[in-house]
């Protein structure tokens, strides 16, 4: 039992996992995130949840692919998703930075044409002191 | 008689645009229709313009669910009873909305344009997607929904402002089964659908398992946790 991942982590992972998910659906249940964006996380908390209750398997994947210690892999393997997550976020980010800077001068130009067509601006109000004498 | 608004969601629709909705200027003008064009690359918002129709431009593409909630929002805002989507690619004929107005006027909160209520569903590939979103509707509300991926679907006052305020009311199959859930009157009516005539389909074959992953998820397993925001009417709010 020496080499199994040590039970205390175990604990955590599994407490993680099942944090995360409920915090997710939690949200969810608000309508604070879009249901295409919770689906990562449920893979992700689904993933730590296999990890942390089936680690045989991991100590296959470990062995067959020489790494010296199995966390070693889990700390990789998570790292990696987060990694991947992450580059896909950065993705998103610039698109809206796109659509929103669209955005701005879609208004910005219809502002112009509104103020443009209006037949007359104001005559400026004079300061009636200056031409009292 | 109810006052209906079709949405029409274009999304680079220039070949099949005026088609459609000439016919429904020229055979169907008891309703009301808009073209929502969301942020199209091709000519089909000038072409809108050119010939008058009713359009909503959108600045950036927002994507069906969002081009359809602007539909939405127009006629929340302008007091339609009803509201429906009309694809631009002239799937959906409008010969059918007469008989699916009549079934949200006996009481239907949705009534969808259903290909397979007295047609068998063909039992190929391309339906399999469709099998599964009815199987996974039937295991979560108990109700049969023989065509869940129809994209002809017409909506009372009460579910129009509903999907005009709410984000997660995309125009699918995963909506349709938590309203269901929580107490929607859902109907279907038979109806045919055109082959479409141009353009192309969106749907890949990666895009349609990450639709079927998606909406699998959120049949099976996020519809249990959500609440329902029971809204303020939509014009109230905005006093």
């Amino acid at each position: 039992m020496d080499t199994m991942i040590p039970l205390v982590l175990r604990v955590l992972l599994i407490l993680g996992s099942l944090g995360t998910l409920i915090f997710i659906l939690k949200r969810v249940r608000h309508a604070k995130m879009q249901i295409e964006d919770t689906i990562f996380w449920i893979f992700f908390s689904a993933l730590l949840l296999f990890i942390s209750i089936f680690p045989g398997v991991l100590y296959w994947a470990s062995n067959l692919l020489g790494f010296i210690s199995p966390i070693n892999l889990v700390y990789l393997l998570i790292i990696f998703v987060l990694l991947m997550h992450q580059f896909s976020l950065t993705e998103r980010v610039s698109q809206m930075d796109v659509k929103l800077r669209t955005l701005a001068q879609r208004v910005a130009l219809n502002q112009e044409k509104l103020d443009s067509s209006r037949p007359d601006p104001a005559p400026e109000k004079e300061e009636p002191s200056r031409h009292n004498g | 008689m109810l006052k209906l608004l079709i949405v029409i969601p274009a999304y680079n629709e220039a070949e099949s645009i005026t088609r459609v909705v000439d016919d429904l200027i020229q055979n169907y003008p008891q309703y009301d229709y808009v073209v929502v064009n969301d942020g199209s690359r091709d000519k089909t918002a000038a072409i809108c313009r050119a010939k008058g129709y009713h359009l909503i431009d959108l600045p950036v593409n927002l994507g069906l669910a969002g081009a359809f909630q602007t539909g939405l929002r127009y006629a929340a805002e302008n007091g339609y009873d009803c509201a429906m989507q009309l694809d631009a690619d002239g799937q959906h004929l409008p010969q059918y909305i007469a008989p699916m107005l009549e079934t949200l006027e006996d009481g239907a909160d949705i009534v969808i344009g259903s290909r397979f209520v007295t047609v068998l569903k063909p039992r190929t590939l391309r339906m399999l997607g469709s099998y599964l979103i009815s199987w996974a509707i039937r295991l979560t509300t108990g109700r049969a929904i023989c065509d869940p991926t129809s994209g002809m679907r017409m909506f009372n006052r009460r579910l129009l402002e509903e999907f005009a305020l709410n984000p997660n009311y995309g125009p699918e199959p995963d909506t349709i089964s938590y309203l269901i859930k929580n107490g929607a009157v859902v109907r279907e009516v038979q109806v045919k659908m055109a082959e479409r005539t141009a353009g192309q389909s969106y749907l890949n074959f990666a895009r349609s398992v990450q639709y079927m992953v998606k909406m699998g998820l959120s049949i099976l397993l996020i519809q249990w946790f959500r609440k329902r925001d029971t809204v303020t009417p939509y014009l109230e709010r905005s006093l």
